[in-house]
């Protein structure tokens, strides 16, 4: 029995009709076309799924579409603003904190997230923060050294 | 501008497409949709041996929105593999051979409907007789899992170089040992996908998550017995392989038939509980290693015997079996070398390709070893293997030429910057320091083709387009080859275009794997883009009323070597050549394969199978708590001769990525199978891979010198790197709590229950 619901994703309001078992992540990506958020495990245990929830991080694969009304979703495609790329993407691109890319939307998220609560973290506070987020191609190395950039001086 | 005179090579520069994909912009197969797409879903076996003797599909079909099943009898075609001599597979089996063996697949309007029909199909299964180990299915009166196969045997290779009977008996020490190597899941993070179109017209598109679009064009014609040519494979962004997205899947076949049966587009994605358990593992083994050396630690003789659970289909086999006889000749000076290399057939998860393929598991082995005798002898293990290093101009016995070589360096390097001789041998710290070196092939001829071409289009405004089949799967080749391509035709990397991996508008390639993007679809850009060079030299020489020599292609403009200010814009000249006479087009095409290679012969299996080698020593610190047994890594550092680096940050991450990929083989990672075959643990919840909390230092130190065949004199990296990461670990707790563990992983319990027994040793 589907349900009309009221979602505010990157600023916009969607209003959509969907059955109430289904997750945030699907939502996105067969209703919405925002496909940046990927599905690596189904499970919520390698965060390629991560979207932002009134500035935390969500597992969207474990999320139901109907519990996140009301709430300030972002994804990474909100994170582009007027064509200009976020800092943390660029920092992502220029420390070369990407081989294959399926990670680092969820990445990138958790990175944001981390950032706007704490925008000095240690680096031991950068692993643990990121630390939901698999990654199998860079080691994690680069990824922490673009964060670190990030980090007020 | 480096040593070597380069703007491009060598530098650090960002992936070519890195702000799509930090964007999100960037497309995996997953994210694609056509209009009327339907969602398919497959059904696996639910024992492990079982004929199928009938599948009832009409509940299933009259499920409203299911619009079509198939099963294995519906394959039109031939069986297929990756090796032509190894065809067993047929996508959607009759006969079942391990549990979750696809035998049926759905085709319906949505995820859920398809996944209601699975329930819907009723099978009628006649079970046999399965066998889960090796060692019990090369007895006589085994299950064959294959009846072609005598003693389930799929794969035996085998050499004997030089004279192992004498080399033992001049040696004045011999260690034998045994060890094993656990069934790995590659982990990529990108599920397998497909969405397949068939268009009506005869022409089917697939566009798949793979490594080799050719091969899944290839064998997708051998299954469906349709022609190559009406089948076009398109690589998206695929979310990394590490080998396992080399072979044509049983989803892609799926998916084809079902588009070929509905008419519209289907798109399959596996859960990764699919990709864990029905795709493809990296080969256990059981490796017999006996060395002999001299007192100084001069090897003199190794007998290698490796036994290979190949699991239920034959895919690399043959391959994978070929590696360690090949490897075990590469990073050291082995007079004589005596391998037997058995991969057998079980009722269990198939074996494949896996980074590293079929050399990880014996380098475990050797280097372990390599670390027992140097402590027998009372020999620095750095020193034993400096001792017996291979260099450059060596031909090993069995034929491979090392026209390059830094590995001494490499030793001597990475040793020194990590404090090797400060930290070794610290008694009641718990920390330890490892060394393993190896070296690895970049790209292989073994058999086939395995030929690179490389097409360069040029366009007035200065911009150019490489085409190549090459695919770029993450590891960075598109930008590798977009630097190689500015760096000769003196642009810069934003005015390069690559395209990659499409059956239809670029050449044939066999893909990415045995690390020969670089090498092979490299040396062809350069010839491409030295034909492009050559092509506008023909009408600048004249603009310019120079010789071609004195021509330089260098900041999008072409001048006389000694007169920069008196340019032709590179896309002005384009402009002008191709507008000169009745008009022409400037168009670049490069091909290449080494020269310097050759067929292994068939009954020696001597020969240099690959154009270069690339060497790597590994230098690990780790700390191991005695409570738990957990081993914390606290630096890898690792001296490399790739030859010529081309992209700097590139070569790190792959050094730091396989430094983790190394850490999860040799301390977490293990798939568990049941009493069934089943495997166990399918989930990232219980087949643990490192996150971000498991890698700490990581430092690389190039020490490698240019190549004479490699492109920009570069070798392979990707690769050969995660070979010497788990015994430089394993060697590393060894130095740290003296336990020595010979079955990986290293899990903390195995730690504790060693540590539990050398102190009961002791009190005896």
């Amino acid at each position: 029995m589907k349900k009309m619901v009221e979602l505010n994703i990157n600023g916009e309001i969607f209003e959509i009709e969907v059955e109430p078992h289904r997750t945030l992540l699907e939502v996105l990506r067969e209703d919405l076309g925002l496909m940046g958020a990927k599905e690596g495990c189904g499970l919520g245990a390698c965060g390629a799924c991560t979207v932002l929830v009134n500035g935390a991080p969500v597992l969207s694969c474990l999320s139901l579409a109907v519990e996140v009304q009301k709430k300030s979703i972002t994804t990474i495609e909100g994170l582009t603003k007027d064509g200009q790329p976020h800092p943390i993407q660029l920092a992502f691109v220029n420390h070369f904190a990407m081989q294959c890319g399926f990670c680092t939307p969820g990445m990138i998220l958790s990175t944001k997230a981390l950032l706007d609560r704490n925008p000095k973290p240690s680096r031991e506070e950068i692993k643990e923060a990121l630390g939901g987020n698999l990654c199998r191609c860079t080691g994690y190395k680069k990824i922490i050294e673009a964060v670190e950039s990030l980090v007020e001086k | 501008m480096d040593k070597e005179g380069y703007s491009i090579i060598g530098t650090r520069q960002p992936l070519v497409d890195g702000l799509l994909k930090a964007s999100g912009a960037a497309r995996f197969t997953a994210d694609l949709t056509l209009p009327g797409m339907l969602i398919g879903k497959m059904l696996g076996s639910i024992y492990p041996h079982a004929r199928i003797l009938n599948i009832d599909t009409r509940k299933a079909l009259a499920l409203r929105g299911v619009k079509a099943v198939v099963t294995g009898a519906d394959i039109p075609g031939e069986k297929y593999g990756f090796l032509r001599s190894r065809r067993d597979e047929t996508g959607l089996t009759r006969k079942a051979r391990y549990i979750g063996d696809p035998i049926a697949a759905v085709a319906a309007v949505d995820e859920e409907t398809a996944l209601e029909a699975l329930d819907l199909i009723k099978v009628e299964y006649e079970e046999l007789p399965a066998v889960f180990d090796p060692e019990e299915a090369m007895k006589e009166g085994a299950p064959l899992v294959h009846e072609e196969y005598e003693r389930n045997i799929v794969a035996y290779r085998g050499c004997d170089f030089g004279d192992v009977a004498a080399g033992f008996r001049e040696s004045e020490h011999i260690r034998e040992d045994r060890f094993c190597s656990q069934a790995i899941s590659h982990g990529h993070l990108e599920p397998r996908a497909t969405l397949a179109d068939y268009d009506g017209s005869g022409r089917l598109t697939l566009w798949t998550s793979t490594q080799s679009p050719f091969y899944v064009r290839r064998d997708l014609s051998l299954v469906l017995n349709l022609p190559e040519s009406k089948i076009h494979v398109i690589k998206p962004y695929v979310g990394s392989g590490f080998g396992g997205k080399v072979e044509l899947s049983s989803h892609q076949v799926a998916a084809s038939l079902l588009t070929i049966r509905t008419g519209r587009p289907v798109q399959i994605s596996l859960t990764r509980e699919e990709e864990i358990s029905t795709t493809r593992v990296r080969a256990p083994m059981i490796i017999h290693v006996k060395t002999g050396v001299k007192k100084d630690g001069s090897l003199m003789a190794q007998y290698l015997k490796c036994l290979a659970d190949g699991g239920a289909y034959a895919s690399s086999s043959v391959l994978l079996m070929f590696s360690p006889g090949l490897t075990a000749m590469i990073p050291y000076r082995l007079p004589n070398f005596k391998y037997d290399g058995y991969m057998v057939y079980t009722n269990k998860a198939v074996s494949g390709p896996m980074r590293g393929h079929g050399a990880n598991q014996p380098r475990f082995a050797i280097e372990s070893q390599l670390d027992m005798i140097a402590e027998d002898l009372g020999m620095d293990p750095a020193e034993l293997r400096l001792k017996n290093a291979t260099q450059a101009g060596d031909t090993s016995i069995s034929g491979l030429v090392f026209n390059s070589c830094e590995l001494s360096k490499a030793i001597k390097e990475s040793t020194k910057h990590a404090g090797w001789d400060k930290k070794r041998g610290q008694k009641n710290s718990n920390r330890g320091i490892g060394i393993a070196c190896s070296g690895f092939n970049s790209g292989a001829r073994i058999g086939g083709h395995t030929a690179s071409a490389c097409y360069i289009h040029v366009n007035e405004d200065g911009g150019v387009t490489v085409l190549t089949g090459s695919s770029d799967i993450g590891q960075g080749s598109d930008s590798v080859i977009a630097q190689m391509a500015a760096e000769e035709l003196g642009l810069s990397v934003s005015d390069i275009t690559v395209l990659s991996g499409d059956t239809w508008t670029t050449p044939i390639d066999p893909g990415t794997f045995s690390s020969r993007v670089t090498f092979y679809a490299g040396n062809a850009t350069l010839i491409a883009a030295r034909e492009v060079k050559k092509q506008l030299a023909q009408t600048a020489t004249k603009m310019l009323e120079a010789n071609e020599d004195d021509l330089v292609f260098r900041d999008k403009k072409v001048f006389v070597k000694g007169s920069p200010e008196h340019f032709i814009p590179f896309g002005e000249l384009v402009k002008t050549a191709e507008a000169i006479g009745h008009g022409r087009v400037i168009m670049g095409y490069g091909q290449w394969a080494p020269t310097n290679t050759q067929f292994p012969d068939r009954q020696t299996r001597y020969g240099n199978i690959s154009g270069a080698y690339s060497f790597a020593t590994q230098v690990a610190e780790v700390e191991v708590d005695p409570e738990t047994g957990q081993v914390k890594v606290l630096r890898m550092t690792v001296g490399d001769d790739c030859g010529q680096v081309i992209n700097l940050s590139g070569a790190e991450g792959q050094v730091e990525g396989s430094a983790a990929m190394g850490i999860g083989h040799a301390l977490m990672e293990h798939i568990l199978f049941g009493d069934n075959g089943q495997i166990m643990n399918p989930s990232y919840l219980d087949y643990r891979i490192p996150t971000a909390k498991d890698l700490n230092e990581c430092v690389l130190i190039e020490v490698g010198s240019p190549d004479p065949i490699g492109p920009y004199g570069a070798k392979e990296i990707a690769e050969g790197l995660l070979i010497s990461t788990v015994p430089a670990i394993l060697n590393a707790i060894y130095d740290a709590v003296g336990v020595r563990i010979t079955e990986l992983p290293a899990t903390p319990e195995k730690i504790l229950e060693a540590l539990e027994r050398k102190k009961g040793e002791k009190r005896r």
